[in-house]
């Protein structure tokens, strides 16, 4: 439990004061020291962050100046900018009267923009990859565009586009498989069953109305409310975020091989195909079938020949095809690590199946009002759809 | 140009390179907005689908979240999480789903207030 905690040194961050920002910790590139973390873990000035055990922190907090959300941006801008943004998105919000919406989307995206800016301005030297800007301006402006949209259809198809848009942010964080399971499952899958359910529960338009908009869907209830509650949800979400991101430990050092042990038939086939191992070689392996010595300490592949000649396969000569990819490197974490939760998704999907058909087979008792109604308007649709009247909106 | 070079994919150079917490803290942000942007869409519009559409926009806040400290730390433990909320979310959407068509075929009206009646 507390273990896990964000383990800091009492030490270190004594020292971490006079160093420059974005230092701290030795955050700034290379792998950490074996003997680094050793240091941390066994001090006796070590303190453990916990918020119930142990004694109260005294580093937790020190001054404003050397408290984190400075070191990525200045906590009075991002406060100011989280003002802009509620109002932005507050006057973006459907209205019966006619309000501002385009001007008040404009604000929000200022504000949003800003913030991006100065983030990557404060810490010029790890700006994200371009990409990163256009795929979440993507998202976030038709995340803005799903929840101001008055039409529900229109709303659906701004968050498939939204769905699209973090999968891109997942291919730049190399997470492949996730970005193609996200439109395949979220866009494909998912939003296309929202948008059936609209479409068979929007109300048939009434006679010589040209287009249908709910009274519900033009006018959103209590948005400055809602705008206050969000943003202030979002001024101590990144006040904690930030915070808590300036004093992570530093990443443990890739190991891009320490699968590789794990695969030896992917090991033999690419090293094969590659002409790096003959007929009658063969890889030597563990006592468990493991591959003793290929793994990120000794870097090497040990082959034995026919002849029983053993040689090693140093990595400089390692294949391209060699690498560990992202989507067996999720297999192993998933299959491996987690079996049970597998088991439990399975159970969760086929239980939300049965409820969904046991929900929609139930029949709704209608007075005979509510049947006249529904008839009437049955044949009113079925008559306007004979005269063949265009021009009417079918959202 | 630093801002042009290509990671991850568009690189092809195997396995990721350690991510900086600065860089982290960008995609913590978008993931933020994302999140406040779909709960204030939760509290605001007044339409059951639409509701429920933006908590999925919330679920895709916390799935960029979690991708992007799973590549922080360099570990995949993030990213089989976010399959397991993906799989909640399409067992959410089905049931959710069936229970609005319900709805609306008792009331004819999608509207969530017309459903006060519920308040315990």
């Amino acid at each position: 439990m507390c273990s896990d905690g964000v383990v800091e040194g009492g030490e270190a961050g004594r020292g971490g004061r006079g160093v420059p920002r974005g230092t701290r910790l030795g955050v700034r590139g290379g792998a950490p020291g074996p003997g680094q973390w050793g240091r941390l873990n066994t001090s006796p000035a070590t303190t453990i962050l916990c918020p119930h055990f142990g004694p109260p922190p005294a580093a937790a907090c020190r001054p404003a100046r050397d408290c984190g959300l400075d070191q990525v941006i200045n906590p009075f801008l991002a406060y100011g900018l989280c003002v802009l943004g509620g109002a932005g998105v507050c006057l973006a919000l459907p209205r019966r009267s006619m309000t501002p919406q385009i001007v008040g989307a404009l604000v929000a995206a200022l504000a949003g923009g800003l913030a991006l800016l100065v983030m990557g301005l404060r810490n010029a030297a790890h700006l994200p990859n371009i990409y990163f800007y256009v795929f979440s301006v993507i998202a976030l402006g038709a995340a803005l565009r799903v929840i101001t949209h008055p039409r529900p259809v229109y709303s659906a198809l701004y968050f498939i586009l939204t769905v699209i848009a973090s999968a891109g942010l997942f291919l730049i964080l190399s997470a492949e498989f996730m970005a193609f399971a996200l439109i395949i499952v979220y866009a494909g899958a998912i939003l296309i069953t929202y948008l059936f359910v609209i479409m068979l529960a929007t109300q048939a338009p009434e006679e010589g109305e040209t287009e249908v908009l709910a009274e519900y869907d033009v006018q959103a209830r209590e948005p400055i409310a809602a705008c206050v509650v969000g943003f202030l949800l979002l001024a101590a979400l990144t006040t904690m975020l930030f915070r808590g991101v300036s004093e992570l430990p530093q990443p443990p050092a890739a190991q891009p091989d320490a699968l590789l042990a794990d695969m030896p038939r992917k090991v033999e086939r690419v090293l094969r195909t590659n002409g790096l191992l003959k007929d009658g070689d063969k890889l030597i392996t563990g006592r468990s079938g493991d591959l003793t010595s290929v793994g990120s300490d000794a870097g090497v592949i040990t082959v034995e020949d026919s002849q029983g000649v053993v040689r090693t396969i140093p990595r400089s000569e390692w294949p391209e095809d060699l690498r560990v990819k992202n989507i067996e490197a999720l297999g192993f974490t998933l299959l491996r690590g987690h079996p049970g939760a597998i088991e439990i998704a399975g159970v969760i999907l086929l239980m939300a199946m049965l409820g969904a058909v046991v929900l929609s087979r139930k029949q709704v008792q209608l007075d005979e009002e509510a049947k006249l109604a529904q008839a009437r308007q049955l044949r009113l649709f079925r008559e306007t759809a004979a005269e063949g009247v265009t021009g009417r909106s079918m959202t | 140009m630093q801002l042009l070079a290509p990671t991850g994919f568009l690189a092809q150079t195997g396995f990721p390179v350690p991510m900086h917490s600065a860089t982290l803290a960008h995609y913590l942000l978008v993931a933020t907005l994302l999140f406040v942007i779909g709960l204030i869409g939760f509290l605001t519009r007044r339409n059951l689908i639409i509701m429920f559409l933006c908590t999925e926009l919330m679920f895709q806040a916390a799935g960029i979240a979690m991708v992007a400290f799973g590549r922080y730390h360099l570990d995949f433990t993030g990213q089989t999480f976010v399959i397991f909320v993906l799989t909640v979310a399409a067992a959410e959407a089905a049931m959710g789903l069936a229970l609005v068509v319900l709805l609306f075929r008792r009331k004819e009206s999608l509207d969530a207030e017309a459903w006060q009646d519920l308040r315990g």
